[in-house]
């Protein structure tokens, strides 16, 4: 019953996504019902965002009361399941997740259609019609190859629930995050293929866009995090990021988005670059579905992978229809495009921005390449050869870090032609002073290069922006003669744009710190210890004390108990766990960390002896300024709301 | 033309770095996906390339010395086996008779040294229905263990 009314809804709005399609068609066509149909196309949009949430309820509501007679139910709940899991499992494994998705993708669509029931009015029906597309595609995926709604008999007592590597609070939020900056990415690939489609390429729709790829960057961002958060906080490996290939496919997209954003300010202001930001926009979008593709086909083995099906092979036929129609169109175009191509001068803001989107680009490639070897030499030299994150952090380290140096110089240098009084005034007091901050570390003890060049770009940016910012607010000080944090705010709200990207870079780059620090400077022991005994990893101390178990209502959970001392501070007792879940072969490690903005001290319990309990084997790691990775995401989520604010002044669109 | 001249000598230089940077990282980061049977057809130069060998672990052939927690044993794909040196701390999979992947470097000896072990999951696992007894008879409860 559930199964069956869960299934017409998906149905009906694949018939609604059809007409989705069409109606644009007979739009164009028509002269005389135009509004009429204008109406039917977004009353269209609107059943389909109606029957695709009716049909993700029928499924929580299945999940929430578990209802076995449902396959996908007793695969990913059981009777013992908290009710928040049980709801977590909509997006727990394939047929759930797609469906979250699409219902993503409609509201998105939804919200387009609502906002833009007057602007807009010759793109909108086509924006409407890409969506229509992208949406039946996957309706038809979810109804015909992966139906969620599949029906269990003989009807099973208990389920099987989820993973219980997925049973966390971070399941609620990281998954929906990272799909919604997905399915953000639509909005402006359905804005650049109606403009494509129409020919209307004035900047208009690009003005629209920006704000809509802000919103799916940012969700993109913070997905990444929270999934680095997750992964460090729960994995056990003391890591965050491992360049898994399913990784790798939620960090691609994030790299041609970001330099969609920098290089659209360059086409605002000097109709440069159209072509390639579309195709940036197109890349971003591709990406997404790319990723879905690498990750359903099970074709690189990755501990996100779900059970492979015909699933994986449909994306990739829809890939090759998104970038052969997106592309197609553009090269049909490009005649209208022709944009200024002339670079005044080199050093200036424009070749800042150029030199960004080189940088960020080349990235996305070395990793596309990195992530695909295993297939590239599977099939030039049959043999497989996997390439793992000394590649990509060998490769990928020298490029980020220009882009923290050019994080520094293109905010502030000038539009057109930097004159010398232009870098003087406002890079010689930052590089005096970074470089005295990277003369001091190499005092210190930060010897080794990359670590040394890291940590004094990071500086370098930090002093741009804070001196930058003290000018400005000193100038208004002086001139209009506000006290010094009402001048700030003054700034903030006249120039949102300028200064939520300072706050995004401020951000950015103590996440880097965060990176450099733990990357260059981590210590990792392990040891097998006797009760009592103690490990010293420098500044702390961890001694052994107790090794108990405890019966939890999933699973049976064997805690080590070992008293930490910080230079001889009492931090008190740690305890790692093991967890034994009757349905998982191998135990799943519980590790525990202290932080501090300085260093983190992170335990798990590796071993002991079932016979004594006297044993246990412990690896202890030292990790310093991990924690300013998650303050920098904190940091670039308040810039990204301050440039979404809306602020008084209108003058922003 | 100028400017076409320029263009192109911008590419070409962004593109050799480019390269220089892949071909860098490829070359250190390799890891050769292989069986018993294929490393020892490769008659490699020892320590040369860094392999990721799978397998399983023969049968009687595991010497354990937990003190200073080395693991010496064979690693065989029914056809041929390589003798395999291994410190640290395997993953709880790890037994006689499972399969492994191992990954590492042949050392001058012909022993093939693994800095990693990662245990193979079987797939038609089926857990014990009252989960791990083992585990219950041997672990006092909370109580005990603060003693």
């Amino acid at each position: 019953m559930t199964a069956t009314l869960g299934y017409t809804c998906l149905i009906l709005a694949l018939a609604l996504a059809l007409w989705g399609i069409l109606a644009p068609i007979l739009y164009s066509n028509s002269t005389t019902h135009q509004q009429r149909i204008f109406t039917a196309i977004r009353l269209g949009i609107v059943g389909q965002f109606v029957f695709v949430t009716l049909a993700a309820s029928t499924l929580i509501y299945a999940l929430v009361t578990t209802d076995f007679s449902i396959q996908y139910v007793a695969f990913n709940t059981t009777r013992n399941t908290p009710v928040y899991y049980r709801v977590t499992g909509l997006w727990g494994a394939l047929e759930g997740s797609l469906l979250l998705w699409e219902w993503i993708l409609i509201i998105f669509s939804a919200l387009v259609a609502w906002i833009y029931k007057d602007q807009h009015r010759d793109l909108v029906p086509w924006v409407l019609m890409i969506f229509s597309i992208v949406s039946a595609f996957f309706l038809a995926v979810i109804a015909f190859a992966s139906n969620p709604f599949e029906i269990m008999s003989p009807i099973p007592a208990d389920g099987r629930g989820l993973n219980p590597l997925l049973e966390d609070a971070n399941m609620l939020t990281h998954p929906p995050l990272l799909y919604t900056g997905f399915v953000g990415l639509t909005v402006p690939f359905a804005f650049a293929m109606a403009a494509l489609i129409t020919g209307k390429l004035d900047e208009r729709w690009i003005v629209t866009t920006r704000k809509w790829t802000l919103i799916a960057w940012f969700f993109l961002t913070l997905g990444n995090l929270v999934g680095a958060w997750w992964s460090y906080h729960v994995l056990g490996w003391g890591g965050y990021w491992a360049w898994d290939p399913v990784e790798n496919a939620a960090f691609m997209p994030w790299l041609p988005a970001t330099a969609f954003l920098h290089s659209i300010q360059v086409q605002e202001r000097r109709s440069m670059l159209k072509v390639w930001n579309l195709s940036l926009i197109f890349l971003a979008f591709s990406l997404t579905i790319f990723g879905t593709f690498l990750t359903r086909s099970g074709i690189l083995s990755s501990i996100h992978a779900f059970a492979s099906g015909p699933v994986g092979s449909l994306f990739l036929a829809f890939l090759a229809f998104v970038l052969l129609s997106s592309f197609g169109l553009l090269a049909y175009r490009s005649g209208q495009l022709k944009g200024q191509p002339e670079l005044d001068a080199v050093v200036s803001r424009e070749s800042a921005f150029l030199l960004n989107n080189v940088v960020l680009v080349s990235a996305l490639f070395t990793i596309f390449l990195g992530t695909i070897f295993p297939l590239l030499s599977e099939a030039i030299v049959g043999v497989q050869v996997s390439v793992g994150a000394p590649y990509f952090n060998s490769v990928t380290a020298p490029l980020f870090l220009f882009l923290v140096f050019l994080m520094g110089v293109g905010p502030m240098i000038a539009w057109r032609k930097a004159s010398w009084d232009n870098l003087r005034r406002n890079f010689l007091w930052p590089c005096i002073v970074s470089l005295i901050v990277g003369m001091g570390l190499f005092i210190w003890q930060i010897r080794s290069f990359m670590p040394l060049l890291g940590f004094t770009l990071i500086a370098f940016v930090i002093f741009t922006i804070l001196f930058d910012t003290w000018a400005a607010v000193r100038a208004r000080h002086r001139i209009a003669g506000e006290g010094l944090f009402r001048a700030l705010r003054t700034l903030v709200s006249r120039n949102q744009r300028r200064y939520a990207g300072l706050v995004v870079h401020l951000g950015v780059v103590l996440v880097v710190m965060g990176i450099v620090g733990s990357m260059s400077y981590s210590v990792e022991r392990e040891a097998t210890m006797q009760r009592g005994e103690t490990l010293e990893v420098d500044p702390y101390t961890v001694r052994f004390d107790a090794i108990s178990g405890s019966e939890q209502p999933t699973h049976f959970r064997v805690e080590g108990n070992f008293r930490v001392f910080n230079n001889g501070t009492d931090l008190g007792t740690m305890s790692p766990a093991l967890k034994f879940y009757p349905s998982q072969k191998s135990p799943i490690g519980r590790a525990v960390h202290h932080m501090t903005l300085g260093s983190d001290l992170y335990l798990i319990l590796s071993g002991f002896s079932e016979l004594t309990q006297n044993q246990a084997t412990l690896k202890v790691l030292v990790r310093p300024l991990v924690s300013w990775i998650w303050v920098g995401g904190l940091v670039m989520t308040l810039g990204t709301i301050i440039a979404i604010w809306p602020m008084r002044r209108k003058s922003e669109q | 033309m100028n400017r076409r001249r320029r263009f192109i000598i911008g590419a070409i230089i962004i593109l050799a770095a480019l390269s220089y940077l892949i071909y860098g990282g490829v070359k250190e980061a390799m890891v050769y996906f292989i069986t018993p049977t294929e490393l020892k057809a490769q008659e490699a130069i020892p320590g040369d390339k860094f392999y990721r060998v799978g397998g399983m672990v023969l049968a009687g052939s595991l010497k354990k010395n937990l003190q200073s927690r080395t693991f010496q044993f064979q690693l065989t794909d029914g056809v041929q086996t390589i003798p395999v040196y291994y410190q640290g701390v395997p993953p709880d999979l790890f037994r006689e008779g499972a399969g492994a992947v191992i990954e590492g470097r042949v050392r001058q000896d012909g022993v093939f040294n693994a800095t990693t072990i990662m245990a193979k999951h079987s797939e038609e696992y089926s857990p014990k229905k009252e989960g791990h007894t083992e585990l219950r008879s041997f672990l006092p409860g909370k109580e005990q263990g603060a003693r």
